[in-house]
């Protein structure tokens, strides 16, 4: 193949970048997408639980990729004690557990139907740079090399990213800050079909172990640790296979499908463009480091970044300084949660057993106006003045 | 080079699952995933056993 030219390469095929692909050229630009995998979505890496209040503000419209609604969450002390979140009290938080692949084939089509060019098999290899700046990608298909033109390039590979890292933006992340992941698909279990469910504490250290249920008797059940709390005893495979057999609602089940990754639940990182590149989801390090979730923030952010591209196209400035536009959009919608959340993880991954059983025991039972980490110690305030002593600066 | 351990990530399909989890935290930026190929690069990798550790199937081993 010849080498290309185009006005934005989009560089993986996740949500993020089907998403900012979608923007760019629905904003007119000419938009190539390249995807190293043969199938988009394929392997999923994911525990399909997603919240539903953002789809309709980035253009989701609801679709066959949903597996079914959840009514809400519970979460589960190490003693087993639970506290149950329905929809309400969640603000729309929790909702829909999907089809990994057919969301991301989804977005990928309204992409493609709106003039994304998608090229499958196709994996980025290296930047171009000229003058410093990035003017597109060397990428390899098949064997076979050739160069990729563009005045803007998206970075959109996920949690994997290099492509940030050979642009020069620092995304690297410590042990702290990534849980390392195992998630089996398990059919013959007794999941309860109206609950996202979670286990917190040492089955999980620094993370936790999901449920997520897919239909009735079929669910996901997968763990995060954190690395740094990894020892040569044991890796999350052995973290999760030891909570499966302490479970027999679920150790009588049957594995199907076995994945895995990485989840990055670092702070918000300080850059995120630089000159001819922007980069989205979670090649930006976008997961929400409480809850690991990091669908909705690529999706939210590959509007924005997707929107200034075509603009930076259009104004013929595709600079770091013009791509403020998109550093500031998405911080502005996205940041101080992000932070916020990154340091209540700091907090909770230091809670010993005993305390995550005291917190729940005193959440089970009790009406939250609203379910935030600021109601949440406030209540736990009242019963255990002891244990919120750590926690003073969020009440 | 003399000197440095032996890594080894066991990529024939037995242990490791192509999941990218020791491509996203390698602090240097030396292993390459595309699709079931998985590969790293020996001159750059200093050993930091990073990637051991990130790894959920304990598919690395450095010895
Ligand atoms: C086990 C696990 C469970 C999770 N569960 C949830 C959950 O329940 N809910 C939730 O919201 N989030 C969850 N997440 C996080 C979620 O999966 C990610 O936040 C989401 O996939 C991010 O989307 P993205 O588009 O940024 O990246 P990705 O979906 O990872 O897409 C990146 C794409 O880029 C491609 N790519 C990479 N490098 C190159 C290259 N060099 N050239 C071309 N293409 C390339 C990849 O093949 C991939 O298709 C989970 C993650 C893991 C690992
Ligand atoms: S040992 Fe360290 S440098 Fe070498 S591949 Fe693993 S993480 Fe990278
Ligand atoms: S982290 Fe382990 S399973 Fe995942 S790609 Fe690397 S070696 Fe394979």
């Amino acid at each position: 193949m010849s080498d290309l030219k185009t006005d934005v390469l989009v560089i993986g095929a996740g949500p993020a970048g089907s998403m900012t692909a979608k923007w760019a050229a629905k904003n007119g630009a000419k938009v190539v997408m390249i995807e190293k995998r043969q199938e988009i979505g394929s392997p999923v890496r994911c525990g399909e639980g997603i919240s539903k209040s953002w789809l309709e503000g980035v253009g989701i419209k609801p679709g066959r990729w949903i597996n079914l609604e959840v009514e809400g969450a519970r979460i589960f002390s190490p003693s087993e004690k639970v506290f149950e979140i329905n929809e309400k009290d969640a603000g729309n938080e929790v909702g829909y557990v999907v089809e990994r692949t057919a969301f991301d084939k989804q977005l990928a089509i309204d992409a493609a139907n709106v003039g994304v060019d998608v090229f499958l098999k196709t994996a980025a290899v290296t930047m171009l740079k000229e003058n410093g700046r990035i003017v597109g990608a060397k990428v390899k298909r098949s064997g076979e090399t050739f160069e990729i033109h563009a005045p803007v390039t998206i970075g959109a590979d996920g949690f994997e990213s290099q492509v940030g890292r050979w642009a020069g933006i620092p995304t690297n992340i410590s042990t702290r800050d990534m849980d390392t992941c195992l998630q089996y698909r398990m059919t013959n279990v007794d999941c309860d079909v109206r609950y996202c469910d979670f286990y917190l504490g040492k089955v999980a250290p620094g993370g936790y172990v999901w449920i997520f249920p897919k239909a009735e008797g079929l669910a996901n059940v997968g763990i995060g640790v954190q690395v740094s709390k990894v020892t040569a005893m044991a890796d999350a495979r052995t973290y999760l296979d030891r909570w499966i057999d302490h479970h027999p609602g679920y150790a009588k089940g049957k594995k199907i499908d076995m994945v895995g990754g990485g989840v990055s639940i670092s702070a918000p990182i300080k850059q995120t463009v630089a000159d001819g590149i922007m980069l989205v989801g979670d090649a930006a390090r976008m997961i929400d480091p409480l809850t690991g979730g990091g669908i909705a923030n690529g999706c939210i952010a590959g509007k924005i970044c997707g929107t200034v591209a075509a603009e930076a196209v259009h104004a013929g400035t595709p600079t770091k300084e013009f791509f403020q536009k998109y550093e500031k959009g998405w911080r502005a919608l996205l940041e101080e949660k992000l932070y916020r959340n990154w340091l209540a993880k700091e907090k909770l991954v230091q809670l010993s057993d005993e305390v995550f059983d005291k917190v729940i025991d005193v959440l089970q039972g009790y009406k939250l106006e609203k379910l935030s980490v600021h109601n949440i110690l406030k209540a736990v305030h009242e019963k255990y003045p002891e244990v919120t002593k750590e926690f003073e600066e969020f009440l | 080079m003399p000197g440095k351990k032996h890594l080894h990530i066991e990529s024939s399909g037995q242990l490791c699952i192509y999941c990218g989890a020791c491509v996203g935290i390698c602090p240097l930026n030396c292993i390459y995933l595309d699709e079931t190929r998985i590969t790293f690069d020996e001159k750059v990798c200093t050993r930091c056993e990073i990637c051991v550790k990130a790894c959920p199937v304990g598919a690395i081993e450095i010895g």
